[in-house]
């Protein structure tokens, strides 16, 4: 679309039409996540620190919002079209990509650790101590997001603003849909017998 | 007067067939809608515009604006 000659209703169009794409990418991008959630929530129900699994899967929610979607969005933050340079996406896709791996096997790793230490407060402390290291000193060691922003800097922020609010309210309902469900199906009760 | 018991049986054992579909949901979506630059769904670029100008990849234009939303890289 760069520079060319655009007929406003072809225009219109083709956003109604991007606009379903965003529902059924929406879609699809939801359920990858939630698979997501759905392994880590059965392999660490257990060990999360709360009274009943509809708290769990929320402390959980929370936990994987901050570590895949927070921290990542500090270090390099969304953007709305055109601020990106096409020349510079497989860059930034691999320092994206980087950080967010970085971001989630040193959680993933701290979780193990957690699930060992035997001091149950300090853990508590120390585990988002090491989790806070690492994630500062890869936000300090890893190259910037190489391109220039060029559009206003409210407009940008506004979209920043409009995604976090976004994607929190996903993860928020993301946690709460499966505790409700974990409850109603109970999946981890293999049999349950009835005596009369 | 009736009397109910109930004996339950739990397992924190997590069926890996479960897992493995998951995870391919997982990889498949995100790569999708987060990373594709045409590499899968480049059948839907015309032959002129392969990985090139934003408006001809289809199906990256498809999931465009969730990308955005979501905080990938894009265009």
């Amino acid at each position: 679309m760069n520079g060319e000659m655009l007929n406003p209703i072809e225009f219109d169009n083709y956003r109604i039409w991007q606009k379903v794409g965003e529902i059924a990418a929406g879609t699809i991008l939801g359920l990858s996540i939630g698979s997501l959630f759905g392994i880590v929530f059965a392999y660490s129900r257990s060990s999360i620190p709360a009274s009943s699994n509809k708290k769990k899967a929320l402390i959980l929610a929370g936990i994987m919002w901050f570590v895949l979607f927070i921290i990542p969005a500090l270090k390099y933050p969304a953007n709305p079209p055109a601020v990106g340079d096409p020349e510079t996406i497989y860059y930034r896709q691999n320092l994206y990509i980087a950080y967010l791996a970085i971001s989630g096997f040193s959680a993933l790793g701290l979780a193990f650790l957690y699930r060992k230490m035997k001091a149950a407060q300090a853990k508590k402390v120390i585990v988002p101590v090491i989790y806070a290291a690492i994630m500062a000193t890869a936000y300090f060691a890893m190259p910037s997001n190489p391109d220039q922003i060029t559009a206003p800097m409210d407009l940008v922020t506004s979209f920043r603003i409009a995604s976090g609010f976004t994607m929190s309210m996903f993860w928020g309902l993301l946690g709460i849909t499966l505790g409700v469900l974990w409850d109603k199906l109970r999946p981890h009760e293999t049999a349950r017998l009835s005596m009369r | 007067m009736s009397e109910s018991n109930q004996i339950t049986k739990t397992s924190a054992g997590v069926p890996k067939s479960a897992v493995a579909i998951l995870l391919g949901v997982l990889a498949f979506g995100v790569f999708m809608v987060g990373f594709d630059q045409g590499e899968v769904f480049g059948f839907t670029v015309p032959a002129d515009g392969y990985g090139g100008a934003p408006g001809n990849n289809w199906a990256h234009e498809f999931y465009h604006d969730m990308r955005h939303a979501a905080g990938f890289p894009c265009h």
